[in-house]
Formats: C-alpha cells, structure tokens, sequence
C-alpha cells in the first residue's frame, strides 16, 4: 500500500446533548495518489471538515482507519502531523507575532532542520510577496495579507501532504483565484492535496479525482470524466444533484 | 518529550505575552500603581479623619433633675484634661482636643433625630434611676425610633444617681462626640473616687494596689513568626493565583476562542509539549508577579508607606528561606496546573474568568489551615494538599522542624502537582473540550437543549450571590432572613428562572413523579442511619481537619437561635431546605447534568455541589456524604419527592439529636456500624424497588474519546 492517504472505514461519531448521537461520517473510504488534488466535495454538514480533522489528527476516528504516509493518525499523530499541512478557515494565526516570526515558528516546531530555517523563511516571503509587511504584527494585516501567511505557515516546514478545509471560504474573487493558483503550484510542486469544499466550480476546475460526500458516506468516487460516464450528466453540479437526490 | 520543543514553545508564549497589552496592564502595570494609591488613600483619609474629628465641636444638650450635677462633673473633666492629659502617652489620645459645645433645647431626643444636637446627657436622681431600671422597664422593647443610650445597664448599687447619654448610632459625630464624652465621664469619675479614697486615709492609687502583669518568654521575631506563619501559605496562593491568572486564563481559552490552539495542535509538536510549556509560562508569570508585589510590599514598608506595629520584627534565616522555598515551589506548580486546568476546561475567555472566582475561593479554605488552632503536621493533614503546606509553614515560622513531616508534605503536593498537570494534558486529548464548536447544535437551539450548556454556570453564578451576600449584606445576618433568602430567592426562585428562562418542562425538570410505595419504608431507615453516618463521617473528617470546639459551638448557637420556636425552627431548618433544596439540586442540577456524566460520577458531582454550597469548610464533607446519599435517592427512584422527605428528615433528626441531647457525636464504633447495617437496608429496598431517573446517560464509547499524540 504506497499511497500517501488510505482511510479505510473511517467513522466518526458525536454525543451532541442537543441531537444525541450524531453520525458525522460513516464508514467511509478513498484513497489520494501521490501528486494530485483530491477533492471531497459535499453540502454544509456532510462530513467534509470532519474526515480532515481526523485525517489531521485533532479529533480521534470512533472506527476505521487513516494511513497518511504509510503512519496510522489514531496511533502515530505525531508522525502524521510532521507530514502534512492543515490548512482551515477555523486555524487562525497568533495576532502578536509578526509574519516572518509566523513562519518561522511553525517551520520550527514542526521540526524542519534549523541550518535551512532562515533560507526557507525567505524563500516563502518572497514566494508569497509578503517582503513588504514580514515585519508587521498580524492582527495589523488585511483578510488577504493574513491568507497568505496563513498558507506559508501551512507549507512552512515543507510537507508532502496538504489538506485544504474549505480554504476559499470568507475570500473575495481575487483572493479565491490566487489561492486556487496556489494550489495548483503545490500539485506541480509533487505534494499530495486533500481540499474540501462545496463550490462545484472550484472542484471542477482544481481536482484530479473528487469524492462526493453527502450525510458521512461517499456517494461516488473518481476523476470528472468517470463521474460523468457513471450519470450521463455533463456538469459536476447535476452530477452532485444525482447522486444526492439518487440517495434520498 | 522534547525538551527543545518545549523551549521553542515556551519562547513564543512568553513573547506572546509581552506583546499583550492587557497582561501587561492588569499583571503588572496596575498592581503596581494601585497599592501605593490605595495605601496614599488609606493614610491621607485616616489623616483627615483624625483633623476633623479634632476640629470638631461637638454639640449636646443635658437634662434631667440632675442636669445640674452632670454639668459641674463635665467642667471638672474638662479642666483636668487642661491641667495635663490629652496625651497620646497616657493612652487617652481619644480626649485630645475635645471641644464640646452645651445647647439649649426644649426636646433634647427631638433635637437628637433633627440632627440638631450631636448627643444628650440625662442626668438622673437615685430614685429615678431606679425606677427607670426596675425589671419590667429593662424588658421594654424600645420604640423603633427611640435614641439608644451609651451606657449598658450599669453595675450600680440601689438609690444611686445616674447619667445616661444618648446617641445616634448611625451618625458618625454623633457616635464619635457620645463616646468621648462617655470617656470623659468615667475617666472624671475614676478620679473622684481617688480623692475620695485619699481623703479617707487610703494612701496610694488604687491601680497599683496588687497589679497583674505578663511577659512573654518568646522573642519579638518568634511572635512575628508564629502570626505570619499563619497566613503567610494564603497571602502568598493569592498572590499566585492572581498574578499566574493575568496569563492563564488567555493561555488556552483565549487561544481557543481566537481559534489558534487549532492551529498549534495540527503541528508536529505533541500535547504534552504544549502543555509542559503553557504551564511552565503560568509559572514563570505567577512567580514573577508574586515577587513584584512583594518587592513593593517591602518597599512601602521601607519608606514608611505601611506602618508596621513596634514589635514586628521578622527573624528568619537562611535555612528557614529555603525550606519555604522548598514547599512553595510545588504550590506554585499545583495553582500552574490548576489555573491551565481552568483555561483548557472553558471555551472561552469569558468563561474562563467565571470558573476563576470558585477557583479563587476554594483556594482560601485549605490555605488557611495553619490558621486553625490545635492541627499540627504530625497527623492526617499532611497528605492534604496546601492544607499540609499551611500547616508546615505555620510550624516552621515558630522554629518548629519535623523534617519527615515537610518532606512528606512537599512530597504530596509535589504529586498533586505532577498530577493536576497531567489532567491538563489529558483535557487537552479531549474532544469536546478541544473543538466542540462546530457540533453545538445546542447554541443554535437554545432552549431545553442549551441548558445542560449553561447550568453549572447558574450554581457557580448563584454559589458567588450566596457567598457575596453573606459577606456584605448585614440586614440578612439573622437567621430567619439569612433561610428564607437562602432557601426561597437563591434556591427556589433560581431554579425558577431556569426553568423559565430555558423552557423546561417543570415535570420532568424537578423529577415531580409519584415513587412505588416500598421506597417510603426505605425513607424511614435512612433518615436516622444516614444521620448518624452523617456524623460519622464528620468524625472521620475531624481526624484529618479538626474543627475547634469554638466553631462547632458558634455555628449550633447560629442555625439554632434560642428565641424560636420549635415549630418555627423545624419549618426553617428542616421543611424549607427539604423543598427549596431538593428542587434546586435534585431537581433542577440533576436534570441539567444528567445526561454530562455516567450516574457515579453524576451522583458525586450534584453531591459535592450541593455540599459546597454549606459554605463553612467543615460542614462541606458531611453535607456532600448527605447530598450524594440523596442524589443515589433521586436517581433510583427518579422522584424528588422522596428525597425531600429524606432531606427534611435527616435535618429535623439533627435538631431533634441536639434538643434531646442524643450525643450523636459521640456513639461508640459498633453504633455507627449498625447505622450503616440499616443504611446499607434502605438502599438495598430502594435498589429493589428502583424506577430509574429517565434518559440518564449518553452511550459509553462516545465519551470523551482520546487522541493519541
């Protein structure tokens, strides 16, 4: 098994005291190949950000399991987490620290060797074009400025996973675009992306093979040519439609 | 883990903590400039008062048959105090400058109420004085309104005259000019009867007839000790706990809200780390706020800011630093670990500052141990945490080494220590503390749903009101009125507004449902047994915490006034706590918890709030042994009702023990024994005939799942 993410019957469920026991995912499975943008693709609620979080480590799967780099997440959350990325609306930045001290320090506590750490840190804020405000405290930066050093404290340390959680969320067109680039260059780059979201048009356009998530279980997985032979419909979102209306 | 991790983490916190404004004013900034402000304050207004009081004429009217008399013995005081004494020296600074001003008035005790007199002398004949005090006068209720006079019934022999000065006790001048004139009056009478003595051939000052005099044995810097030791283990978990709260309470709690912990807990560094590094940041800004305000304490000291008595002369030496050093390092690593607890349990920083206060007072309790007299480290309090400290402190600042004992202590609160950080960690592990957000439903739904959110925050909120009110508020300070806002506004009408303000059903809320009739006869055993065990237990508590005799007697004299009735005393003590009390923790607590913890752990928390609401730290245990046998009651029979009976039971026996002189307190072992023989049968019928407290628990494998890191 030498794909980087393998999950395997993973399900996770909730004690709400509100809702009582909630089936957040259900025993699902895919698998990401090396160097391509998977995507899960689903409505608000579907289980999306849940699967990621597990993937991620900060919550633990109730069954199933999560391989990433060939390390389980409910054994090896240590491991796992130095090889991936986690990038999310909800992982907001330290407010004090500058930008550079951002990315310094997330490259540091994620282990990535001290001898390349100032060399790295300049490659970013170059990469990034955040040489003008490198020295600005965070909470002094624009929604945008705050998304790209956001994604280089996410990259700092290099890794070959990266999960993207709804990352277009909150961002005007322009930012949407740019971060759909970006993306796109860690693909070229070789690194394995994991990204959720519920805007078709973006699934479209930025992934290699999509999942479609819907009430904790995956409808459908494969590249867009495989889902639409599978429908007979052309549009990834009639394709959604049939498969979550051929459900309920 | 990884030490250097740990650094790198510890770095960051503490430069996060730099940039912060708000630490920076409210640890250090403020503390800094309030305490010489308050002690600036403090002196110049005691310093007014004292020139005022100076400057003031005091106005008073006389009357009476013997007006004339009183008059001549005021004159005689005055000029004698001309003649040489106003003098600080001679202890009667409070005469110094008295300047008082006779008017006159047709009613002295209207003008009194008018604010037109500051006081007034009645000066009365023997026979007058007589009458006026004959028994049935003395027994008199006085009209509301009516002045009070300054003398208590004076030891005097029959037929002879009499002066009364009356006063306004909530006027301040009036209060002042009453009390120095009384002064004035018995100093003039004093030396009357002096000269009286002397013209009759006794020829010295009576005073120094047979004087009785002490000297203390013990160095001025061993008496120091012993009163700082006291206190020294709670002034110093103060100051800790609220400089290390100035950086916790933002810590975990702050980060969660900002939705940074997120971040920092999908990097390699593993939950340990985190937490190796958060407390020891706690720590280091507990430690450093400590000694900041120590540093200013002793420089007030220094430049005469605080005015210390004469005789407070601290003697401790190096060896005796260190051996402090040597308990309090564990301490400050317990209130770290405690204060990190804190932050990881609550959501939000908001909600971290409201856990802080219980936190804060609950402190007090164990740190003042080495206050209580009689307790000594050679016993149970050793292996209690901050109590054995306290203690140990006390012990060391009167010169007193048991080094098993100090190395004992330090040894439990060093575990404590250790043990209360890995709770922290764990907490960290835990999901619904860590990222509940997204599932709470319940915020959204608010109503019934929201409320198992919300109701420990309505006891800590009512635990606060309860406490603040006691404290502050004297017109409640009876016992009548102290119940019935106990009973009737904090406990009934909170659990009210609950149920009104998140729509529950009063129903199911309270438990109002009829329980099988076996469970009465289960009642009926445990109401004796459960008392007796009750005591039993307060026995057992007593090896470990002994309550002085003093206390225990103060309390009794408290809750069981002479003046009431028995009837009046079973309604306030056993009646109304039977219903007000069972609503709110059986009813209303349960309801709201039921489904947050397995029914043990369900059982012993609504037990243990119920029994940290008897405030007095020795009524705690036995109140919490009581509130847990009546939770089990609730959850086997799922009805309030019995519980009520039980609870109204248990306290009207203790009454009835105390009235008949029973000596619960002190039963032989085999009696406490039997008592749990038929305690241990009414819960074995109430087990048999059990109809469960509905829609108790959640499924077991959905709590609290664990990450590995």
């Amino acid at each position: 098994m030498n794909e980087p993410v393998v999950v395997n019957q993973l399900a996770k469920t909730f004690f709400d005291e509100a809702r009582g026991e909630v089936h957040a995912v259900e025993g699902i499975d895919f698998e990401c190949h090396a160097g391509e943008i998977f995507g899960l693709l689903g409505a608000n609620g579907a289980g999306k950000t849940t699967t990621l979080r597990m993937l991620s480590t900060i919550i633990a799967p109730t069954s199933g399991s999560a391989i990433i780099m060939g390390h389980d997440v409910a054994k090896e959350g240590e491991v796992v987490r130095k090889s991936l990325g986690f990038y999310s609306a909800s992982t907001a930045l330290y407010p004090r620290l500058t930008a550079k001290e951002t990315i310094e320090f997330f490259a540091r506590i994620n282990r990535y060797p001290p001898e390349k750490l100032a060399e790295r840190v300049d490659y970013l804020i170059t990469r990034f074009g955040i040489a003008a405000y490198a020295n600005a405290r965070v909470d002094k930066l624009s929604t945008g400025m705050k998304q790209k050093v956001s994604i280089a404290r996410t990259v700092a340390h290099d890794p070959p996973i990266l999960i993207f959680d709804e990352p277009t969320v909150g961002l005007d067109v322009l930012n949407a675009l740019e971060m759909q680039e970006v993306i796109k260059e860690f693909r070229a780059q070789g690194k394995t992306i994991l990204f959720s979201t519920h805007i078709m048009s973006e699934a479209e356009k930025l992934c290699d093979r999509i999942g479609i998530i819907h009430n904790g279980r995956i409808l459908a997985c494969g590249t867009l040519d495989e889902l639409r032979l599978a429908t007979g419909v052309h549009y990834l979102e009639d394709i959604f439609v049939h498969y979550v209306k051929g459900r309920a | 883990m990884n030490w250097q991790t740990v650094w790198v983490l510890l770095a960051h916190e503490l430069r996060m903590l730099r940039r912060d404004r708000r630490t920076i004013i409210l640890g250090l900034a403020l503390p800094l400039v309030i305490l010489p402000l308050m002690l600036y304050a403090a002196k110049s207004s005691s310093e007014r008062r004292e020139k005022t009081l100076e400057q003031t004429r005091y106005t008073y009217a006389v009357t009476g048959s013997q007006a004339e008399e009183a008059r001549n013995r005021i004159g005689r005081a005055l000029r004698s105090l001309g003649q040489g004494y106003p003098h600080k020296q001679d202890g009667k600074k409070s005469l110094a400058g008295l300047k008082l001003e006779e008017v006159h008035v047709q009613d002295p005790a209207a003008s009194l109420r008018k604010q037109e007199i500051d006081f007034y002398l009645e000066a009365m004949s023997g026979k007058e004085a007589d009458a006026l005090l004959k028994p049935e006068e003395k027994n008199k209720p006085a009209a509301p309104d009516a002045p009070r006079k300054v003398l208590p019934e004076p030891k005097r022999l029959a037929g002879v005259p009499l002066i009364l000065i009356y006063y306004q006790g909530n006027q301040d001048s009036s209060a002042q000019g009453s009390s120095r004139m009384l002064n004035l009056l018995r100093k003039e009478s004093s030396s009357g009867r002096d000269a009286l003595l002397r013209e009759h051939g006794f020829p010295a000052d009576p005073d120094q007839v047979m004087p009785v005099t002490e000297r203390s044995l013990a160095t001025p810097g061993q008496v120091t000790g012993s009163n700082l030791g006291k206190f020294l283990t709670l002034f110093l978990v103060i100051l800790m706990l609220t400089g290390g709260a100035v950086g916790a309470i933002d810590i975990i709690a702050g980060e969660k809200e900002r939705g940074s912990l997120e971040t920092i807990l999908t990097t390699a560094v593993n939950r340990g780390e985190v937490i190796a590094a958060k407390q020891l940041t706690i720590l280091i800004v507990a430690l450093t706020i400590t000694f900041i305000q120590i540093a200013e304490i002793l420089a007030c000291v220094t430049f005469k800011a605080i005015s210390l008595p004469a005789d407070f002369v601290i003697d401790v030496s190096p060896a005796t630093v260190l051996t402090l050093l040597f308990l309090f390092i564990p301490v400050a690593g317990f209130i770290s670990a405690v204060l990190l607890m804190l932050s990881a349990y609550a959501k939000s920083y908001k909600e971290a500052q409201l856990y802080f206060f219980p936190v804060y007072l609950l402190s007090w309790a164990p740190s003042l141990a080495g206050a209580f007299p009689g307790i000594s480290l050679r016993s149970a309090i050793v292996l209690v945490p901050l109590a054995n400290v306290s203690v140990a402190v006390r012990e060391i600042m009167v010169g007193k080494y048991d080094w098993p004992m100090i190395i004992l202590a330090a040894a439990v609160m060093t575990t404590t220590a250790v043990w209360a950080a890995r709770v922290s960690t764990r907490m960290l592990n835990q999901e619904n503390i860590i990222a509940t957000g997204e599932f709470d439903a319940a915020d959204l739904q608010g109503g019934p749903a929201l409320f198992p959110k919300r109701v420990l925050r309505w006891y800590a909120l009512m635990g606060v009101v309860l406490f603040v009110v006691a404290l502050n508020v004297p017109q409640l300070a009876t016992f009548r009125r102290q119940l019935l806002f106990n009973e009737l506004l904090i406990f009934f009408g909170g659990s009210l507004l609950m149920v009104a303000r998140y729509r529950l059903n009063v129903k199911q809320a309270w438990a109002l449902r009829a329980p099988k009739p076996a469970v009465w006869l289960a009642i009926l055993l445990l109401i004796p047994s459960s008392n007796i065990l009750g005591v039993g237990i307060f026995r057992l508590a007593n090896l470990v915490l002994p309550v002085p005799r003093q206390v225990i007697e103060q309390f009794a004299s408290d809750i069981m006034p002479k003046d009431i009735s028995a009837f009046q005393m079973i309604l306030f003590l056993a009646i109304l706590p039977g219903i007000c009390e069972e609503i709110a923790f059986r009813g209303t607590l349960l309801y709201g918890l039921r489904r947050k913890f397995r029914p043990v752990g369900l059982t012993l928390i609504v037990g243990m709030v119920f029994g940290l609401f008897h405030v007095a730290l020795f009524r705690i245990l036995p109140a919490s042994f009581l509130g847990i046998i009546l939770t089990a009651t609730a959850l086997l029979t799922g009805s309030i009702f019995p519980g009520m009976v039980l609870h109204a039971g248990n306290n009207a026996f203790s009454y009835a023990a105390a009235m008949k002189q029973l000596g619960i307190g002190q039963l032989a072992w085999w009696a406490y024994l039997a008592a749990a023989f038929v305690f241990i049968m009414g819960f074995a019928i109430l087990y048999r005939n059990r109809t469960p407290y509905p829609d108790l628990t959640r499924p077991r494998n959905l709590i609290l799942p664990k990450i590995r890191s």
